[in-house]
């Protein structure tokens, strides 16, 4: 197992996946004209894009969490999210990286939403990035595998095999 | 005086269940066939005798519908013989009637409480899920001259909706709920021989041309008007969210809250996530809510949890359609982690 944290979470990948902590200074930083998301992980067949988002972080202030709420329920976040993914995807492609299919996966560690939130913000994200090309079908790929939203739970139900947890 | 308990045995789909309600807003979940209406109809028979003076087992099988007008089909299904009991409460009197499934006249039920019952009189309104105002010229004669099939709620609406204005002055919380309404529907309800019109400054608009939705706002606004809808009053509203464009929802809680800030109980069934997702997002610290969650459990009776909290409810038949739905859309988009 190889741990990593973002802030007040934890991931755990089992060893033989190679994982990247992206959005650091030694990966990333240099570029502030590109936004980067947290993880990199790369398996046999495919590459995981991973980004957290933490409103219930403890130390989070109140008007914080209530206006990444407000975000949330406006789709600003999703806004965000989409370049985050597009700017990793071109800086991967530029470091030769990005030759297998890339699933996006985004923790927003709310207890309060439910799964017809995530439902909705899984929708959003997937017209945003898009998942798929115009409808004339000149796209010869797509830029996304896949995307899904979790929140805590889910992601522990759906991806038990990299565990996140709080750390305090 | 508010209702404060309904138990029920063996009645309709019923084996036994008691349900303690809310002062302020009731609100009733489960899936189809769990008896949410079965429930509010029996409510709603026990207050509206009060005015109407029928006994309750008579105003039952007039809301029920029995074939042939037989109250014993209103027992519970089974091989033996057996008897029903229905009971509602309020905070000093309760009112109950029983019958075996061999009882074929209401007037041979067996009734307790009803004399005292009666001598407190309850306002009420029972809004079904059929719209009923643009039928409305000509149906009541009809319906008070002929046998026909119409459960009596039908009927029930039109009589409120077709009482005159409340005289004297509107006071502040009355004229808050119109306007609000107003603006939503743009205009005011007016009656002219038993037709309704939308009055807006485009002049009378018949109901018939009105979006559904729209003449279910418009109900209500007539019954806040003529006061049928007051303080002491009972509303049960069946599936409030039928017909209504989505958008108007927010509209549609926030003036049942104020209704029940008003003084109204309030009593709904819905099928809509985003009608209990409003309410819980919309619900100030004093607004009292209490959801009711019907549920066949493993013998196939229905059973009731009740709980003051949106994410207490359990089980959640509309939260658990979207929690089915969000599986499927995560196992798409995902394809596990493990090649």
């Amino acid at each position: 197992m190889s741990e990593f944290t973002e802030g007040n979470l934890r991931i755990q990948f089992p060893t033989d996946v190679q994982v990247r902590k992206f959005d650091t200074a030694r990966q990333h930083g240099r570029l502030n004209c590109m936004k980067a998301v947290d993880f990199i992980a790369e398996l046999d067949d495919r590459y995981l894009f991973i980004e957290f988002k933490d409103p219930q972080h403890p130390k989070a202030q109140q008007t914080d969490r209530d206006e990444f709420i407000e975000k949330l329920g406006q789709g600003a976040i999703d806004e965000d999210l989409k370049y985050k993914y597009r700017d990793s995807l071109l800086y991967e492609w530029a470091c030769q990286r990005a030759e297998k299919p890339i699933f996006f996966y985004v923790l927003i560690a709310l207890d309060t939403l439910t799964d017809a939130d995530l439902l909705v913000r899984t929708d959003a994200l997937k017209r945003k990035l898009p998942l798929s090309g115009p409808p004339s079908g000149t796209w010869i790929r797509n830029i996304v595998a896949g995307c899904a939203v979790f929140n805590l739970t889910t992601w522990n139900e759906y991806l038990p095999e990299i565990p996140v947890s709080r750390i305090a | 005086m508010k209702l404060t308990r309904l138990h029920c045995e063996r009645f309709t789909a019923f084996d036994q269940l008691t349900v303690d309600f809310s002062k302020g807003i009731n609100v009733f979940i489960g899936a189809n066939g769990t008896g949410k209406t079965h429930l509010m109809k029996i409510a709603y028979a026990a207050c509206d005798i009060t005015k109407s003076k029928m006994s309750f087992p008579e105003k039952l099988c007039r809301v029920f519908l029995p074939s042939g007008r037989s109250i014993g089909r209103l027992v519970k299904r089974q091989q033996a013989s057996s008897r029903a009991m229905v009971r509602v409460e309020r905070e000093k009197e309760s009112l109950q009637a029983s019958f075996s499934n061999h009882t074929d006249k209401p007037e041979l039920a067996k009734v307790t409480g009803q004399t005292k019952w009666m001598a407190k009189p309850l306002e009420s309104v029972f809004i079904p899920v059929k719209e009923m105002l643009s039928n409305g010229p000509g149906f009541r004669s009809l319906y008070n001259q002929r046998e026909i099939h119409f459960e009596e709620i039908y009927a029930d609406i039109l009589d409120r909706a077709y009482r005159p204005p409340l005289r004297g002055p509107t006071d502040k919380a009355r004229k808050d709920l119109l306007t609000s309404l107003q603006k939503v529907i743009d205009g005011k309800v007016v009656v002219n021989n038993e037709e309704f019109f939308l009055r807006n400054k485009q002049g009378n608009l018949e109901f018939t041309l009105l979006a559904e939705g729209i003449r279910k706002l418009g109900l209500l606004w007539t019954l806040i008007q003529n006061g049928t809808l007051l303080e002491g009053s009972v509303l049960f509203w069946d599936e409030p969210e039928t017909n209504l464009n989505p958008k108007l929802y927010g509209a549609l809680v926030q003036i049942i809250l104020a209704l029940q800030q008003a003084g109204i109980q309030v009593f709904l069934a819905t099928h809509d996530y985003v009608i209990l997702k409003e309410l819980d997002l919309r619900r100030g610290d004093h607004d009292k809510v209490l959801y009711h969650s019907l549920y066949h459990d493993e013998a196939g009776d229905v059973q009731c949890q009740s709980t003051a909290q949106y994410l207490d409810i359990s089980p959640n038949a509309i939260a658990e359609t979207f929690s089915d739905l969000y599986d499927r859309e995560v196992r798409r988009s995902m394809g596990g982690i493990r090649k």
